[in-house]
């Protein structure tokens, strides 16, 4: 799975652990996200993408398609 | 049940309870020495209690296991890590199981227990987790189903 997480914060200048505390994770959890090494539930998903005003299927999709392209 | 307690003091309050328990034990076994094993116990349970208590002001996922505040990917790495103990250990107990029998040795039922405790626990589990998933399909209708391909 691809995800726009580290675009998305970036591009706001949010760093890693404003991000976490904003979803109620660990800043670990965000990096492990970023780097696509952990798909969050559903429920964290939904938080990611309404966090980020996105649509929940352009912030994260399979690896073909590409997440938000 | 322990929620009163602030979360970076839920685990040591547990060693502390179960080193009470276990201290307990020694006083109601007795014997001459009982009161150097009871001080060994209480000083191995303070120590494990402070450093879980230390180990819980770490930024890291061990720091926030120890602390009660894991979130779910922190969670599911926890469930993980039991898991393969819980494999480990079986299969500890069954090799010691088997060298016990293979040499004819007294001591093979402490091993046998063990694997069984994981055996049934591993059915509990089965049995508790999986219960609610249970449920008539709602696709049972058999006026419109059609045989799944069979490729061979």
């Amino acid at each position: 799975m691809r995800n726009q997480v580290r675009e998305q914060r970036t591009q706001r200048g949010l760093s890693q652990a404003e991000v976490a505390a904003a979803l109620g994770v660990s800043r670990q959890t965000v990096i492990s996200i970023e780097n696509g090494r952990y798909l969050p539930s559903l429920p964290l998903a939904f938080r990611i993408a309404r966090f980020f005003g996105m649509p929940v299927e352009k912030m994260f999709g399979p690896d073909g398609e590409g997440a938000g392209r | 049940m322990m929620s009163f307690i602030r979360p970076r003091w839920r685990k040591p309050a547990w060693i502390v309870l179960a080193g009470t328990v276990f201290a307990a034990a020694w006083v109601i076994r007795g014997g001459p020495y009982w009161w150097l094993w009871v001080s060994l116990v209480a000083i191995v349970a303070a120590g494990r209690a402070f450093a879980l208590y230390m180990w819980a002001g770490e930024d890291d996922d061990v720091g926030a296991l120890a602390g009660s505040r894991a979130d779910e990917r922190q969670k599911l790495l926890s469930l993980r890590s039991r898991a393969l103990a819980f494999n480990v250990t079986a299969l500890a107990a069954f090799a010691g199981l088997t060298v016990a029998v293979a040499i004819r040795a007294g001591w093979w039922w402490p091993f046998a227990v063990i694997l069984g405790v994981t055996g049934l626990g591993y059915l509990l589990g089965l049995a508790a987790c999986s219960i609610a998933e249970e449920g008539p399909a709602d696709d049972a209708s058999t006026e419109h189903q059609t045989p799944f391909p069979i490729s061979s």
